[in-house]
C-alpha cells in the first residue's frame, strides 16, 4: 500500500499548520517525521488518521482519499500509537490490547471472537508483553505500558503503524527497546511512521527523515542528506556538528551550544593540540569570543575533525606521519601571528615532539604560553622523559600552568582586563 | 489480586468468557430471587408489620399460582394488592433502577469522569421544572394526572436538547463544554423551581414527594410504557459496549480503534436522555442509583464495558427493587420516597466497597 500525502494544507481556526505538504511513503519503508515543537508533525498524524479534515489536499491510499473510509476500515489500515496512554482505569494489559480488535469486530452482540483472541495473543508474545497479560496496565512500567500500546496497534493487523513520539517517555534503555521492536516489526513487512525528536535515534533506525519546519517539508531524504548542519541551523535554530556514530556509523550530531555569550573580540590564540584534548579548548576560546588557530594536527585525529567542523584555521600533517618540518615552518608562522599559545595536555611521542619545541619558540618571541596541567605529563610522555624536561624548562622559562579549562578562561579573562 | 506471571500457554480468553457467563448467571439469579422475595414484602405481609390484617406466605403463593380459591376467608383486595400493586410496583422500580444504572455507567464513561450520573446534562432539572408547572398553571385540571409526567417528560427533553446544542460546534460534540452547559443549566432551572415552591406553599408536597423520588401509585401501564425504552436503550448501549472501553483512552484514541466517537456520543446521549426523562417522568428524581451502582459493579466485574454495562442493568434493578421494599415498609402504612433510602443503603456500602479494594492494594 502506497501512502500519498498530496497538497495537504490544514488550517486551525484560520492559523495554518500545514502548508501544501507532499510526500510519498512506500510500503515497507520506516520514516522518521521530524521537525522542531509546533512543525506540524502530530497534526500531519491526525490528517493520515483522518481524526482532522485537511483544508486542502487529500491522504491518498492507493491512489483512494481516505476520507472516503470510514474509521473502523482506517483502523485496519493503520494503527496508532500515541506518547502516552491514559491510566485511570483498572484495564488488564489483556483488556487494553483487545481493544485493537474493535475494527474487526462484526457481530456486536457476539463481543470477542476465538479470532480476536488468536491475534491478541500472537501481538502480545511479539511485543513479549504476554508474561504479564493478567496485571493492571496503571501497574506497569513505562516501557512495558509502551510495548502494550504496540500490542494493541499490532491487534488491529494493520498496514501501516504510526507513532506520536512512542519513545518521549522512557528511559534510555526503554527507547532503544521500542525501536529495536520497531525495526523488527519494520523488518516484517509493516510500513512505520514515527514522529520522534531524537535526531540521533532516528539516524539509527529510519530509512528517511522528513523534516517539517512551519507546517512545511523542508527536507526529505536519508538521515546523511537530512541532517546536515546547515539544515539543522536552519530549521532548529541551533550549531551542531555532525559525526558518525562509532558503532553504527549513523550520522550523529553534537550541538555545540555555548554557557556563555561573550563579545566577538577576535584575540588571536593558538592552540598545540592532539588527541581530543584540544575540542573543548577551542569551542570556549570561540564562545568567550576568541579567534583561536591550531596545529600541528594529523588528519584523523578528532581535534583535527572538531577543528575543522568549527571552521578555524588548522596546520596539519597527514595521517600518522611525523610532524615535517614545512608543516613546523608553518605553525611556527602561524605562532607569530597570535598573541597566547596554549599547550594543551596532549600524549607526547616522538611523531609531535616539534609542537613543544613550537611552545618554546612561542616563548623566545615574547608570546604568552599557557600549559595545562603540566602535572600529568609522567602519564603521556611517550618520549622517555624528554616532554617532560622540555615542560619543566617551559614552567621555568615564565610560561603560567592552568590546572583545568575553567581556570583557563579565568585567566585568559584577567589578561584581557589588562 | 494475585500478581502471578501467567504461564506461557495460559490464555485468559476462555477464562474471562467463563467469568462473565458466571457472574451474569449469579446475577440474573439474584435479579430473580428480589422479584420474588419482595412480592412477599408490603404492609399487609407477610413480610412485614401486617397493617391491617397479615396475610400468609402460603395464601401469597396460591394467589400467584391463581390457586385463591382454596381460600375461604379469601377477599378479592388482597389479590388487588399482589397483582396491580406489588408486582407492577417491582417491575417498575426494576426498570428504573436498569436505566438509571445503565445511562449512568455510559454517562461516566462519556465524560471520563466518575462523578457523571443520568442527571448531569439537565435531565432531572428540566423535568422539575415540568412537574411543579403541572401543579401550578392547574394543567392537571386538564389533563388529569397523567399531566405531571406528560410535562416533566417534555421539559426534561427540551432541556436535554438545549444543553446538547450548547455542547455542540460545528457537528461536534464537546463533553467539557457539555457537562459544564449541564451543571449550569441545571442551577438555573433548579432556581426556576425553588422560585415555584417559594410561591406555591402548601400544594407542593406532592413536588417534594416527586422530587425526592418515589415509586408509589404505579399501575401496569407505567409498566409496559417503560419497559421498551429501558431495555431497549440499556440493549444499545450494551451493543455499543466496546466502543466505549475505546472511548475511555480518549476520543482520538476511539477514532483510532474505529470506534467512530462522534456516532458514538450521540447515541449515548440520545439512548440516555430517552431513558432518564422517562423514568425521571414516572417515578421523581430517584437520585444515587445511577452514580453508584456503576461504581460498585466497577468494583465487582471491572471496567469492562461488555460486563460492566449487564452488570449494571441487573444490579441497578435489584438494588431499586429492594430500596423501594424498605421505602414501603418501613414506616407502614405509609411509605418514605425511596430515594431516601437508596442515598441511606448506597453511600455507605459502596464507601465500605471502596476501603475493602483500596486496603487490598487494587489499583482504581
Amino acid at each position: 500500500m502506497k501512502i500519498e500525502i498530496a497538497d495537504l494544507t490544514f488550517a486551525y481556526d484560520g492559523k495554518k499548520v500545514l502548508k501544501g505538504i507532499n510526500l510519498t511513503i512506500k510500503e515497507g519503508e520506516f520514516l522518521g517525521l521530524m521537525g522542531p515543537n509546533g512543525s506540524g508533525k502530530t497534526t500531519l498524524l491526525r490528517c493520515m488518521m483522518n481524526y482532522l479534515r485537511p483544508e486542502h489536499g487529500a491522504i491518498l491510499l492507493d491512489a483512494k482519499p481516505i476520507h472516503a473510509l470510514k474509521d473502523a476500515e482506517i483502523a485496519r489500515l493503520f494503527a496508532v500509537v500515541p506518547q502516552s496512554s491514559p491510566t485511570d482505569f483498572s484495564f488488564t494489559a489483556y483488556e487494553m490490547v483487545m481493544m485493537g480488535r474493535i475494527p474487526h469486530s462484526t457481530n456486536r452482540l457476539s463481543g470477542e471472537s476465538r479470532a480476536d483472541a488468536d491475534a491478541v495473543r500472537s501481538a502480545m508474545r511479539r511485543t513479549n508483553t504476554w508474561s504479564f497479560v493478567n496485571r493492571s496496565f496503571a501497574t506497569l512500567s513505562g516501557g512495558e505500558r509502551q510495548r502494550v500500546i504496540i500490542a494493541r496497534a499490532l491487534a488491529q493487523n494493520p498496514k501501516t503503524l504510526l507513532l506520536d513520539e512512542p519513545t518521549v517517555f522512557l528511559d534510555i534503555a526503554g527507547q532503544f527497546e521500542i525501536m529495536d521492536l520497531l525495526r523488527a516489526l519494520n523488518e516484517d513487512g509493516l510500513t512505520i511512521v514515527a514522529v520522534l525528536h531524537d535526531l540521533n535515534l532516528a539516524a539509527r533506525y529510519c530509512d528517511r527523515i522528513a523534516l517539517l519546519h512551519n507546517g512545511r517539508l523542508e527536507a526529505y531524504g536519508t538521515a546523511e542528506e537530512v541532517f546536515n548542519p546547515e539544515n539543522i541551523a536552519r530549521i532548529y535554530g541551533i550549531e551542531v556538528i555532525v559525526r558518525r556514530d562509532p558503532l553504527t556509523h549513523a550520522v550523529s550530531t553534537i550541538p555545540r551550544i555555548s554557557s556563555i555569550v561573550a563579545p566577538m573580540h577576535g584575540t588571536r590564540v593558538h592552540v598545540l593540540c592532539g588527541g581530543a584534548t584540544g575540542g573543548p579548548v577551542i569551542k570556549d576560546l570561540l564562545d568567550a569570543g576568541y579567534s583561536p588557530s591550531t596545529g600541528v594536527l594529523n588528519v584523523l585525529d578528532s581535534d583535527f575533525a572538531t577543528a575543522q567542523d568549527l571552521h578555524i584555521p588548522i596546520i596539519s600533517e597527514i595521517p600518522f606521519a611525523q610532524v615535517s618540518e614545512d608543516a613546523h615552518t608553518q605553525n611556527l608562522k602561524q605562532i607569530e601571528e597570535a598573541e597566547i599559545v596554549i599547550v594543551t595536555d596532549f600524549p607526547i611521542g616522538p611523531g609531535n615532539l616539534k609542537n613543544i619545541e613550537a611552545a618554546e619558540y612561542a616563548l623566545e618571541i615574547g608570546k604568552t604560553v599557557i600549559i595545562i596541567n603540566p602535572q600529568t605529563i609522567d602519564e603521556r610522555d611517550f618520549v622517555v622523559g624528554r616532554a617532560k624536561a622540555l615542560l619543566e624548562k617551559l614552567l621555568k622559562s615564565g610560561a603560567k600552568d592552568v590546572k583545568e579549562r575553567a581556570a583557563l578562561l579565568t585567566l585568559l579573562t584577567e589578561r584581557l582586563k589588562k | 489480586m494475585p500478581r502471578l506471571r501467567a504461564p506461557d500457554f495460559e490464555d485468559p480468553f476462555l477464562r474471562i468468557k467463563r467469568r462473565r457467563l458466571l457472574t451474569i448467571a449469579g446475577l440474573i439469579s439474584f435479579f430473580l430471587l428480589s422479584v420474588f422475595i419482595c412480592i412477599f414484602v408490603g404492609t399487609m405481609g407477610p413480610i412485614g408489620p401486617g397493617i391491617p390484617e397479615p396475610i400468609s406466605f402460603r395464601m401469597v403463593f396460591d394467589i400467584l399460582l391463581g390457586r385463591e380459591h382454596l381460600w375461604p376467608e379469601y377477599s378479592e383486595i388482597v389479590s388487588t394488592i399482589i397483582w396491580e400493586i406489588r408486582i407492577p410496583r417491582i417491575l417498575l422500580a426494576a426498570l428504573v433502577g436498569c436505566g438509571l444504572a445503565v445511562a449512568g455507567t455510559a454517562m461516566q464513561a462519556l465524560f471520563r469522569n466518575p462523578m457523571a450520573d443520568p442527571f448531569i446534562i439537565g435531565v432531572s432539572s428540566g423535568a422539575a421544572v415540568g412537574a411543579a408547572l403541572a401543579g401550578l398553571i392547574g394543567f392537571e385540571a386538564i389533563l388529569g394526572i397523567t399531566a405531571q409526567p406528560i410535562l416533566a417528560f417534555i421539559t426534561a427533553l427540551v432541556t436535554v436538547f438545549v444543553v446538547y446544542r450548547l455542547g455542540t460546534i460545528r457537528g461536534r460534540i464537546y463533553v467539557e463544554t457539555l457537562l459544564l452547559s449541564g451543571v449550569a443549566m441545571a442551577a438555573f432551572l433548579g432556581a426556576l423551581v425553588s422560585l415555584m415552591i417559594y410561591f406555591a406553599g402548601q400544594q407542593f408536597h406532592k413536588l417534594i414527594f416527586w422530587l425526592l423520588g418515589s415509586l408509589t401509585l404505579v399501575s401496569w401501564t407505567e409498566v409496559l410504557i417503560m419497559a421498551p425504552a429501558m431495555i431497549g436503550g440499556a440493549f444499545v448501549i450494551f451493543l455499543f459496549s466496546r466502543d466505549l472501553n475505546a472511548l475511555l483512552l480518549g476520543e482520538e484514541t476511539a477514532h483510532n480503534l474505529g470506534a467512530d466517537p462522534e456516532r458514538l456520543k450521540k447515541i449515548i446521549l440520545y439512548m440516555t436522555a430517552l431513558m432518564t426523562a422517562l423514568a425521571v417522568a414516572f417515578t421523581g428524581i430517584i437520585g444515587f442509583v445511577g452514580l453508584i451502582i456503576p461504581h460498585i459493579m466497577r468494583l465487582i466485574v471491572g471496567p469492562d464495558h461488555r460486563m460492566l454495562v449487564p452488570a449494571a442493568a441487573l444490579g441497578g434493578a435489584s438494588f431499586l427493587i429492594w430500596a423501594d421494599a424498605i421505602s414501603r415498609t418501613i414506616i407502614a402504612p405509609t411509605s418514605l420516597p425511596v430515594g431516601i433510602i437508596t442515598a441511606l443503603c448506597g453511600g455507605p456500602f459502596f464507601l465500605f466497597l471502596l476501603r475493602q479494594r483500596k486496603l487490598k492494594g487494587e489499583a482504581r
